[in-house]
């Protein structure tokens, strides 16, 4: 079992920095504060972090309002609420007049939202965001990388989405290439699923099956000119992610391959309640799962 | 800024505007643009301090028009008080144009923010205020919400949120002309109180004759401290042109060669006044 560390706090932690080095960041919150364990943050920078209440549609207006007078909001929501509930204002107030907003989704995947059930499971966010011009997508592997790409939301123009997880979230790596044991097969996999996918590799590997795992943390823009080498070369192509097999990464890796790639994420269907680990067995994200995709395909 | 009587003059020049947008370009929404332009004409001609020629200057006082569709009478106003010339009139929703079907900040010079989807408005302007509170600036922000689109619940999101962060510089007028698109406020939404409504929210509540630019002056003018305000600006949908007033078949439309010339002598009667 791998180490755990929180993207929350890893998220907060990064917001912190950019707190520090541009004072129009705020955090807009639809009653996060708790949930992004900003609770602390809150207590040093009252005034940067603007609280809506449970009411993600206004606050994602608010924001609007807020960039267009020139301030930075990062808005966390839970990334249902916030893609789902709030997607219009994302997409007419801030995405299409290209206004500086970013937004973090926490208990993205159905792993994240476990016990919770199907109403905290989000494993729409990567296809709902994809789909909407102007967005710039994230899906970091771990907390680690959940760090980078806090403080690269800020770096990017525009608006952003980065997923969040669960707050117990496996350390993968911040790496964008996790294995490079040869070209039997190449999986591409963004968030906690990387984990199960380096532990195949490693199995497989011991086995004489040489593949490479690469972290896709960036699902929109897809960075073409950095995978295509490798898909071009790869005896198979598989993806992985803790989301629906329309819409996320193995989609986009879809509209690039070229080739037959293989899906693995939730087969269009709605999960349960459960534990992580029972949860990416019973729903096919688990490494049992990769080791089959990677002998069969 | 003007006497009440050239705003009201200013809000028939708008309304002349209006009709012949419309009917040069030959699509739009009528008699909803009508009933907001006297607010319109208050707020840019009578209350708001902007710089036309200085359109992004950032402590400019902001207006937010949630209804959208009223744009023709926000597109006038703009090109009254001199943001652009009236050249851009006839390319209104024609491709490659700076006027959108619905208001665009990106594309038309004067315009705060996008607008059109009904009910976020007010939000978008509870951000704009907010962002003066923590910028320690002192612009003002107004945002004018047709009545119908009341229904939409992110109105009242944002109205707790306004009340709570106590904003003060933050005003409201709800253009009350009593119908949506299908009938009467009433009968489709079922939108009734809204003095008491936005009283409850923690708003300094007023009512005014929308049309009565003194009115109007008077209870925009009216300090409100440690809330925001709103005014219930009764008005009449399709307002100075005789057979587009209270008939909401001029929700939408396009008058015809005959109804335009009536429309714009009526409204020069009244310009002329």
């Amino acid at each position: 079992m791998n180490d755990e560390k929180s993207t929350r706090t890893a998220f907060v932690n990064a917001l912190e920095e950019l707190f520090k080095l541009d004072e129009r960041v705020v955090m807009v919150s639809a009653d996060s504060v708790a949930v992004f364990r900003a609770k602390e943050l809150q207590n040093k920078y009252p005034r940067r972090i603007v609280e809506a209440g449970i009411a993600e549609g206004s606050a994602v207006m608010i924001a609007a309002g807020l960039a267009s007078a020139g301030l930075k909001p990062y808005v966390c929501a839970y990334a249902g609420f916030l893609t789902m509930r709030a997607l219009e204002q994302m997409r007419t107030f801030v995405a299409y007049p290209r206004l500086e907003v970013k937004f973090f989704g926490a208990n993205a995947g159905m792993c994240a939202g476990e016990r919770e059930g199907v109403t905290h499971q989000f494993f729409e966010d990567l296809g709902i965001m994809r789909a909407v011009p102007g967005f710039t997508v994230f899906a970091p592997s771990d907390a680690d990388d959940t760090y980078d790409l806090v403080k690269c939301a800020y770096e990017t123009k525009g608006p952003v989405y980065c997923r969040i997880g669960s707050g117990r979230d496996p350390v993968v790596g911040r790496d964008r290439v996790l294995r490079a044991y040869g070209d039997d097969a190449l999986i591409l996999g963004c968030g906690a699923p990387l984990a199960d996918a380096c532990e195949a590799a490693d199995e497989l590997k011991a086995e004489g099956v040489k593949t490479t795992v690469l972290n896709v943390n960036v699902i929109k823009p897809l960075d073409e000119a950095f995978l295509k080498p490798f898909i071009a070369r790869a005896g198979s192509v598989i993806t992985i992610e803790d989301h629906n097999v329309f819409g996320g990464l193995g989609s986009a890796v879809c509209e690039i391959a070229g080739r037959k790639v293989t899906r693995l994420g939730l087969d269009d269907v709605y999960p349960e309640s459960g534990t992580a680990q029972e949860l990416k067995e019973k729903y096919h994200i688990a490494k049992s799962d990769v080791i089959k995709a990677v002998k069969q395909a | 800024m003007m006497d009440t009587r050239d705003l009201a003059r200013m809000g028939n020049r708008i309304r002349r505007d209006v009709i012949e947008m419309i009917y040069r370009v030959g699509d739009g929404h009528p008699a909803p643009s009508l009933s907001a332009a006297d607010v319109i004409a208050c707020l840019y001609f009578g209350v708001m301090n902007v710089r036309p020629d200085q359109p992004d200057w950032e402590d400019r006082d902001r207006f937010v028009l949630s209804k959208g569709h009223a744009c023709p009478a926000l597109y006038a106003a703009l090109c009254l008080k001199g943001y652009f010339s009236r050249d851009l009139y006839p390319t209104l929703r024609h491709i490659d144009s700076r006027l959108q079907g619905h208001p665009d900040m990106k594309k038309t010079p004067g315009v705060d923010m996008t607008s059109g989807s009904l009910g976020n408005g007010l939000a978008a302007a509870t951000g704009m205020a907010l962002a003066a509170k923590l910028l320690n600036k002192d612009y003002r922000t107004y945002v004018l919400t047709g009545d119908g689109e009341l229904g939409e619940g992110i109105n009242w999101e944002a109205a707790q949120t306004a009340a709570k962060y106590a904003l003060d510089s933050l005003t409201v007028i709800v253009d009350n002309n009593g119908m949506q698109s299908g009938g009467s406020i009433e009968s489709v939404g079922g939108i009734v109180n809204l003095p008491a409504k936005f009283a409850a929210f923690g708003f300094k509540t007023l009512e005014a004759d929308g049309h009565d630019c003194a009115a109007l002056l008077s209870a925009l003018q009216t300090p409100h401290p440690g809330q925001p305000l709103c005014v219930i600006a009764h008005t009449v949908k399709g307002k100075g042109v005789s057979f587009m007033e209270h008939n909401n078949a001029w929700h939408k439309g396009v008058p015809s060669p005959e109804q335009y010339d009536l429309a714009v002598r009526e409204l020069e009667a009244l310009i002329d006044e």
